[in-house]
């Protein structure tokens, strides 16, 4: 194994699982300046989980070991995720692959699993999120798709290693298709990271819920593992973005720098978005995210137009 | 004769014993022999599969009768035999009390031989004879069982659709037999070519149950018994995919490209609008029924993407497109199975299947609940199991379908691949709400409240059937290279447990899988420590009360309201009773319409009959009347003649 592909897998294992609960906190703090307040530190999520870590979880009635399997698998999903992500265009080679489409799959698996937990206690507000949430799943997974379409066209592959060497090659940057992607890709990321306008992570009224709905029921390790899951898609969702899309050339640090630079940039995205937008209505999220459809559609014919490099 | 054929003999013979026995004597040892006379032939079918010789005769073009069995007819038997053996075991249990069980059990070993014989067909009227089979016999497995006036309707809308759609087969076969296509006699002439094409595909789309031509699918595959249901959308459907297949990758072959995205466009509707029909039933069978629509629409993707790829000249990618396809057959013949019998499960042990009345079913039926929960998630298309792997073997090809084609080309597969992402999900929102209603929460019925679970027999098919979905979903490289090799007989496929496929970036099943399940074991046992004491849900602080459990049609409603243009629902509020102004009882009917039904069969349907009704004014009874019909037409005749445009 090469030092590069360590160095990748340590970013990968321990950036992944340890890392992540800093961005959530990051944006929330870069929102609250914004807003003109203090606000919490970034290290407050961490202190959340240090805290749900040492109480006791509930017992909900009635419950079956769904409810129990659920966290477990959310973030057992998003771990073989981190793994398969590659950073700066390296990884040492976990037995996982680095295929788009079953990353794809994986975040799949965590939904079904958080909104059948939700069915498990039958509680309505849980549900309700849940219904909100698969209906929000359609339009991100077709659109997702069209994205994972349109980067492959250069290189004909789903690998995510070659998909991040061909962001790294500069005759990339000048075509209309990998913009378009783009920014339909940041629309489906703020879908995934239940961002406003989409989703209000702050929200406490269990009307206006989405993906907070589902932990209603939760408490102690298990709304740990949640919470650490949400942050750890926040991970997921930026690192993808920048390996896919931001471009970085040069040898392996230079690319390991262009993410530690292009990550913070991305929370700070994020935190301009939340604080100008206001949260849009359920039911017009579909067709938000549906416009990045079109988009895709519009760079695949730029594609053509362009010859098809 | 080969030993593989006496093989293959000595199963018929078995499976027409049990046939014979279930008619005079014992239900259930006749009903196990049948299952074993399937095992027997889908042995042969195995063998002949994975490299032994092919058995008996080739294709020929002749009329006279010939049986054989080639490596593409030993897949479909294998695939036959892993569904009817479960079904036929389950039988012996599930047809006990049943109303009129005896011939039930026969007309299903009658079934099972009709599906074999149609598989082992070699000539045209052989094919055509066991096709008309397939398609009666299930008829009389449902009006035996059941004889109510809707019942009758549905079965006569099953058989004229299929009848009528069934016009194509028979034209298609017959065409490609005069002109001595079957027995390896390329077609001539662009038009004749592309006549057999669309002949076949209304012909066998229609007994697929691919949109628009699947209106009589929900309607027939609910009525049966459970295992014939299973039979049905597990087995039967296919075999229609089964002759498409023949007709455009052998017999009509090479297919234009335009065939091709046909087939994704027919694909794309199917599996759309399958799965967004199924999302708003209430009744599990006929939900069940729609997701077949989804799943042959899933395959017929498959199958476009390969002879699109065949088109354009990328022969790996067509022979990879096709596996997806094949593999799919056979992942959704298990799955769909192993639900069907489940839902009979179910259906015995609480009465019914209407999904608001079930739910609570995972603790009352641990064995069945499991296998059927393990179902759902297989045919949701969620990894690890095996319909996530034929489901990304599809969409990778219709990425890849994107990346070489030409523009038209790569927009319909960028459609088609958003097509089947947004089916993936949509199934998975399906299955959340099946396994949500019907196995979690309380009981929502006292008869459900009472569930027991079902006998041994009834279980060990379902448990068996689950198991192959794990075992498929683990290791599909074992079978994949098998499968591309039926299209291209030099596939660079090796063997392994996961699928490696060129441009990907690999899927290790096995590896994934195993990392999946010992994460979650190792972070479940961490992660559940001590808990507190029984708390109930949060509701606001108010009671829970079974006034308060959410229905399938509020788990639907966000997307049922985002698509109102296209589904069209209808909704009736009523005030029932209300005392002085206040209104104290309401009635509340909502539905989502079948627009297929009111918008396309229901017009056709009544300008038929008018059509009719005019034609019948000819017919007056009167002699006279009908002798001057005679003189009129032979005066035209002679007229034509004199004329010279009849020669």
């Amino acid at each position: 194994m090469s030092v590069a592909g360590a160095l990748a897998g340590a970013v990968q294992v321990l950036g992944g699982v340890l890392l992540a609960p800093l961005i959530p906190g990051l944006i929330q703090r870069l929102k609250a300046r914004l807003q003109g307040r203090p606000g919490p530190s970034p290290l407050q999520p961490y202190r959340e989980l240090r805290r749900l870590w040492h109480k006791s979880g509930v017992a909900p009635f009635p419950r079956t070991v769904i409810y129990e399997l659920a966290p477990p698998v959310v973030v057992a999903s998003s771990l073989v995720a981190l793994v398969m992500l590659p950073i700066g265009g390296r990884s040492p080679g976990w037995p996982v692959g680095h295929d788009a489409l079953v990353l794809v799959g994986l975040l799949a698996l965590g939904r079904f699993a958080i909104t059948l937990a939700a069915w498990d206690t039958g509680g309505g507000f849980g549900l309700m999120g849940a219904s909100r949430e698969l209906t929000f799943g359609v339009p991100v997974e077709a659109v997702l798709l069209m994205v994972m379409v349109l980067v492959a066209l250069p290189v004909g592959s789903t690998n995510l290693i070659a998909l991040s060497d061909a962001a790294a090659r500069p005759h990339v940057w000048g075509e209309p298709a990998h913009w378009a992607a783009l920014l339909a890709f940041v629309l489906v990321m703020l879908a995934e990271t239940g961002r406003q306008p989409i989703d209000n992570p702050d929200t406490h009224l269990e009307l206006t819920m989405v993906h907070e709905g589902p932990l209603l029921e939760y408490a102690g390790r298990e709304l740990a593992y949640l919470q650490w899951a949400a942050a750890a898609r926040h991970w997921i969702m930026l690192v993808l973005a920048t390996e896919l899309f931001v471009p970085h050339p040069g040898p392996f640090a230079a690319r390991l720098a262009v993410l530690v630079v292009s990550v913070p940039v991305w929370c700070g995205l994020l935190a301009v978005v939340e604080t100008t937008q206001a949260k849009m209505r359920v039911l017009r999220v579909p067709l938000f995210l549906g416009a990045g459809g079109l988009v895709c559609l519009l760079g695949l014919a730029s594609w053509f137009a362009g010859g098809g490099s | 004769m080969s030993l593989l054929a006496i093989l293959l003999a000595a199963g018929a013979v078995v499976v027409a014993c049990g046939l014979v026995g279930a008619l005079i004597g014992g239900l259930r040892w006749s009903l196990l022999l049948q299952a074993a006379g399937m095992a027997m032939i889908g042995a042969v079918g195995t063998a002949v599969l994975f490299g032994a010789a092919s058995v008996g005769a080739r294709f020929r073009s002749g009329f006279s009768p010939a049986l054989g069995v080639d490596r593409m007819s030993g897949f479909f038997l294998l695939v036959l035999s892993l569904i009817a053996v479960p079904a036929l075991y389950y039988a012996r249990d599930a047809l006990r009390g049943a109303p009129r069980a005896r011939v039930t059990a026969g007309l299903s070993g009658a079934f099972c031989l009709a599906l074999v014989g149609l598989l082992t067909a070699r000539d045209v009227t052989t094919f055509l004879g066991f096709w008309e089979l397939m398609t009666l016999l299930p008829a009389a497995l449902i009006l035996v069982g059941r004889h109510d006036e809707r019942a009758r309707r549905d079965v006569f809308a099953y058989l004229a659709i299929t009848h009528l759609g069934g016009v194509g087969v028979w034209a298609s076969m017959l065409v490609l037999a005069v002109h001595g296509a079957l027995g390896g006699t390329p077609l001539h002439g662009e038009g004749l070519r592309a006549l057999v094409a669309v002949l076949a595909l209304i012909g066998f789309g229609t007994k697929a149950g691919a949109m628009p031509l699947h209106s009589w699918l929900p309607r027939a595959h609910p009525l049966a018994p459970a295992h014939v249901s299973a039979l049905m959308s597990g087995v039967m459907i296919k075999l229609a995919l089964y002759g498409l297949i023949r007709v455009l990758f052998a017999w009509d072959a090479p297919a234009p490209l335009w065939v091709g995205v046909v087939l994704l466009g027919f694909g794309a509707l199917s599996a759309v609008g399958g799965v967004l029909y199924a999302l708003f039933q209430h009744e599990l069978k006929r939900l069940l029924a729609f997701h077949s629509i989804e799943n042959v629409g899933i395959i017929l993707l498959g199958l476009g993407a390969s002879l699109v790829f065949a088109a354009i000249g990328r022969p790996l990618w067509s022979a990879i497109a096709f596996a997806a396809a094949l593999l799919h057959i056979l992942n959704h013949a298990i799955f769909k199975a192993l639900l069907f019998l489940g839902a009979g499960s179910f259906a015995a042990a609480v009465g019914g299947l209407g999904l608001d009345r079930l739910g609570g079913l995972l603790r009352r039926m641990p064995w069945t609940g499991g296998a059927f929960a393990l179902g759902a998630m297989a045919i949701a298309g969620l990894p690890p199991l095996n319909g996530f792997v034929s489901e990304w073997m599809t969409l990778q090809s219709l990425l890849h379908v994107a990346v070489y084609g030409p523009f038209g080309v790569s927009l319909t597969a960028l459609v088609a691949t958003a097509a089947l992402a947004a089916t993936a999900a949509l199934a998975v929102f399906c299955f959340v709400k099946v396994i949500g209603l019907v196995l979690l929460g309380a009981p929502r019925s006292g008869e459900c409240e009472a569930a027991k679970e079902s006998s041994v027999g009834m279980r060990a098919p379902v448990v068996f059937l689950a198991a192959l979905c794990v075992l498929l979903g683990v290791t599909p490289g074992l079978l994949v290279p098998t499968l591309a090799k039926l299209r291209l007989s030099s596939v660079p496929l090796s063997v392994h447990a996961g699928v490696y496929l060129p441009g990907t970036g690999g899927f290790p099943t096995l590896a994934l899988t195993l990392a999946l399940v010992l994460l979650t074991i190792g972070l479940w046992r961490l992660g559940t420590g001590r808990r507190a004491a029984p708390t109930p849900i949060w509701a606001c602080g108010q009671a829970v009360v079974p006034a308060l459990a959410w229905t399938s049609s509020g788990f639907t409603k966000p997307i049922r309201l985002v698509l109102e243009g296209v589904l069209r629902p209808t909704r009736e509020l009523t005030t029932v009773r209300a005392q002085s102004g206040v209104v104290q009882e309401v009635r509340y009917e909502a539905e989502v319409p079948h627009l297929f039904d009111t918008l396309l069969y229901e017009p056709v349907t009544a300008a038929a009959l008018r059509a009719a009704a005019l034609v019948r004014r000819l017919q007056s009874g009167s002699l006279r009347t009908y002798l001057i019909y005679l003189v009129g037409l032979l005066v035209l005749l002679l007229v034509l003649v004199r004329l010279g445009v009849l020669a």
